[in-house]
């Protein structure tokens, strides 16, 4: 089970210049555990501005113990400065950025082990950092998977033909919700916040404010499970409301096996939707927001369906690759077993899939068109979405098991003009996760979107807020919603920039 | 067993009948008669027996496919006697054994097709039809590979044979290797264009490979043969319908679905599919109608408590009815999903 789950990206700027680094959470030997040579390091990639990138794992201290999985980035503290949690198989790690090029082990002290209230450290896959309660301070989810072990392992398929078992054969478990006491430690609230009241088989984790109240909601995909929609009871307790919001399931009533996730607005309607990947046979399901608390499963309805039926994915994102003003869709595939090719509809190794955005509802699988990097044929895992070189335009890292990860620099053409926004909190937190973002630009197109490194599988994103704006070169007006609930309105704002919009005080 | 033993006993007591030699000459037309029995072409066959009454009428053979003819044209006691007779005369003909075996499995005699195929294959174990039959009921017992390498054999043998495709195509089917299963239901298809069966099967299989026009083609020519018989599928437009939804034609696949439940009014999966296509379509009462049929349904034809009850959820909601979207929401929460395989 647990060697074809790792493959966490991070992109994030550890340094401050200004430009997006790289994480890469790899796993250890087994069955000890061990990051006992070389290639079990986690690995942190710092951005040389010009294209290449310079291994700084060891000055920076992230090497890491145990079997990492899935990162997760955000300035925890506030003090400027982007900390880093690792989830994995046997230990989850909280790295607090000194500010030099340096990390330093917090875990402990912070008390986010990833440990149950009964002592048992529990499985991490994602993990997300939000501001459920609107403090000013960041509070950290993570997902958890199976109650799994070497002692408990299962051998499935038969000799010679050895496939990966389902989950459906191991119990799940609960996730957990830590909340920021503001001094460098945390508290464990998922009892408290009925977290843990729910049982399943967390793999990748978003958030968004999906009923517009002002509260950030989690999303949580579960492998052969319902999945679980929290929703936000104004910062106290989280309410389950998958089943009512129709997104535990697909629309025929039965669970997938749900691997990542994005959260976001891809129609421009003003209500963040889901995209969600899945394995071979079962399609990704696309959940569009129509309000009222209610999704509507349009994967057939958005043309992925019969596309994404042999596809199996990981990675998954809502973003706008050719600046049009609409969101694509981008998903990191290969199927969970290695020995996938003897079914023969099947394939471990599968090139990633990306879908443009019609403007109309549908989507049009363009991979084919996307140039070479998106033919590579690899174990796909994670993924995570960032402007690399701060040219305006999406760029994505794919990690692999077994292969090199990919670097794919998104080079579309039209020259479409866009904005990436960079917020920083005074009052809310400092990256101002949580703050939504509504742009009229010239034309009179609204867009939308939410400040958040949270999404795909177990990665973390640009936490700048991308638009891409078509042929307009002005932005009418950026309206930005903070969490601690001002509101800040810019009016005539060029297009092409990397903006930073710091919280008004008053 | 012991009722086909009997009977075979007794009309062996009843009628002498001509040696297998009284058949020379006629092997041309004789295979050209089963074929045409194999494809439904009763028309060719009966003109082709009765030619081969007048040019060999002591030929043993006519009467097996006068059998198949009978049974055929739903004359099954007649196709019965006529079997019986044959089998008699003709006891160690495995092909006559075979062919009464599936007399019986179509008559859902399981027992009875069972033990003749069982003979048919220990008189003769390289017979195509003997293979065919024996590998088919293998596999309905559950013994899956040994049924499966009997069918290999089977079309080995005779490559022509229409039955031994669509069986291995629906194992295929089943173990959902699409790409083996489309192959062995276009040279079903191929053989017997009149098997909507194969049709219907070979559209399914067409989808998941993304062939989506042939699907569509598949499922189309499927319908247009569609007649009473033992190549009846009653499943097609219900297939047809989700396919069309699947594809956004709403429209057309209400129609399809419309059809599917008047023919197969006593399958659940017939009304919850049509209550999902009215909900895609906004028809929430109509939906809730179809759904609340679904639940009453004793025959689930695949669809499962959950899903009816996911689906009452959302039409309740959509309707407003607060109690009882959450009432259902409450049974979706406490119902556990299905346990798939072990492996994937």
């Amino acid at each position: 089970m647990i060697d074809g789950i790792p493959g966490g990206v991070a992109l994030f700027d550890y340094d401050n210049d200004g430009y997006l680094d790289i994480f890469f959470a790899n796993g250890a030997s087994l069955p000890d555990l061990g990051k006992n040579s070389a290639k079990f390091s986690n690995r942190l990639y710092c951005n040389n501005h010009d294209g290449t990138f310079t291994d700084v794992t060891a000055r920076a201290g992230l090497r890491g113990e145990g079997y990492s999985i899935g990162a997760a980035a955000a300035d925890y503290d506030n003090d400027g400065f982007v900390d880093l949690y690792v989830t994995g198989f046997d230990r989850n790690s909280l790295y607090h950025n000194n500010g030099d090029g340096t990390f330093t082990d917090v875990t402990a002290k912070a008390g986010v082990p990833g440990v149950s209230d009964r002592g048992k450290k529990l499985w991490g896959i994602s993990a997300a950092w939000l501001d459920y309660d609107n403090d000013g301070k960041l509070d950290l989810f993570v997902t958890n998977y199976l109650d799994w072990s070497f002692a408990t392992s299962r051998v499935c398929g038969p000799p010679g033909k050895r496939l990966s078992c389902s989950p459906t054969l191991y119990k799940g478990e609960p996730n957990i919700l830590y909340h920021n006491n503001g001094d460098g430690t945390f508290t464990d609230v998922s009892e408290a916040t009925g977290i843990a009241g729910e049982i399943g088989k967390g793999m990748g984790v978003a958030i968004a404010d999906y009923n517009d109240d002002g509260w950030m909601d989690i999303f949580v995909a579960n492998d052969n499970d319902r999945n679980f929609l929290f929703r936000n009871r104004e910062g106290k307790a989280f309410d389950e409301a998958g089943v009512e919001a129709f997104v535990a399931y697909t629309d025929n009533g039965v669970p997938v096996s749900s691997m990542g996730v994005d959260f976001r607005d891809w129609n421009n309607d003003g209500r963040p939707s889901l995209l969600i990947t899945a394995l071979g046979g079962e399609t990704y399901p696309l959940f569009r927001n129509e309000g009222k608390g209610f999704f509507n499963y349009e994967s057939y309805k958005a043309g992925i369906g019969f596309r994404s039926f042999k596809m199996s994915g990981w990675g998954a994102g809502i973003q706008d690759f050719d600046n049009d003003g609409y969101k694509d869709l981008f998903t990191a595939n290969s199927h969970v077993s290695e020995n996938a090719d003897l079914d023969g509809q099947q394939h471990y190794r599968q090139a990633n899939a990306v879908f443009r955005n019609m403007h109309d509802g549908t989507f049009q699988d363009v991979s084919a068109e996307a140039g070479s990097g998106m033919q590579i044929r690899a174990a796909h895992r994670g993924c995570a979405f960032g402007d690399l070189n701060n040219d305006g335009q999406i760029d994505v890292v794919v990690s692999a098991i077994g292969s090199p990860a990919e670097l794919l620099y998104n080079t579309s053409p039209g020259g479409n003009h866009w904005i990436l926004i960079r917020t920083i909190g005074t009052r809310s937190n400092r990256d101002g996760i949580g703050t939504r973002i509504r742009i009229t630009s010239e034309s009179g197109r609204l867009q939308y979107n939410h400040v958040t490194t949270a999404g795909s599988y177990a990665s973390s994103n640009d936490p700048r807020v991308h638009f891409g704006l078509g042929a307009d070169t002005l932005i009418r007006e950026i309206e930005l919603k903070w969490p601690s609930g001002r509101v800040q309105v810019l009016h005539n704002v060029k297009a092409d920039q990397l903006l930073t919009v710091t919280e008004e005080l008053k | 067993m012991r009722a086909v033993a009997l009977s075979l006993l007794f009309l062996a007591s009843t009628a002498p009948l001509a040696p297998a030699d009284a058949c020379i000459g006629a092997e041309g037309q004789l295979a050209q008669l089963s074929r045409a029995v194999t494809v439904s072409s009763l028309d060719t066959a009966g003109n082709i027996l009765r030619s081969l009454r007048l040019s060999h009428p002591d030929c043993l053979e006519l009467l097996l496919h006068e059998a198949r003819i009978a049974e055929a044209k739903g004359s099954i006691t007649q196709a019965a006697e006529l079997y019986y007779h044959y089998t008699d005369a003709a006891p160690n003909d495995s092909r006559g054994l075979a062919y009464f075996g599936r007399f019986f499995l179509n008559q859902h005699d399981y027992m009875r097709a069972d033990a003749l195929s069982a003979a048919a294959l220990g008189k003769n174990p390289s017979d195509p039809a003997a293979l065919t039959l024996r590998g088919q009921i293998l596999v309905m017992k559950g013994q899956s590979s040994e049924g499966q390498a009997l069918l290999e054999k089977a079309v080995a043998l005779d490559p022509d044979d229409p039955e031994a495709h669509f069986q291995l195509g629906t194992i295929y089917d089943k173990a959902k290797a699409a790409p083996r299963a489309v192959e062995h239901f276009r040279k079903a298809v191929g053989l017997n264009p009149s098997d909507a069966r194969a049709w219907d099967y070979l559209a399914l299989n067409l989808e998941p490979v993304g062939d989506l026009d042939g699907a569509d083609q598949a499922y189309r020519k499927g319908l247009q043969i569609n007649q009473p018989g033992r190549f009846h599928d009653a499943f097609l437009d219900y297939n047809y319908g989700r396919f069309l939804a699947k594809r956004n034609d709403l429209v057309a696949s209400k129609r399809h679905l419309d059809r599917a439940v008047e023919s197969t009014p006593q399958i659940r999966a017939v009304w919850y599919e049509r209550a999902r296509l009215e909900m895609r379509m906004q028809a929430y009462p109509q939906a809730r109608a179809d759904a609340q049929k679904a639940a009453a349904c004793s025959q689930q034809g695949g669809t499962i408590d959950l899903q009816i009850y996911s689906l009452l959820s959302q039409v309740y909601a959509r309707l407003g009815d607060t109690a009882l979207a959450q009432k259902y929401a409450d049974l979706t929460r406490k119902t556990p999903p299905p346990v798939r395989g072990e492996q994937r």
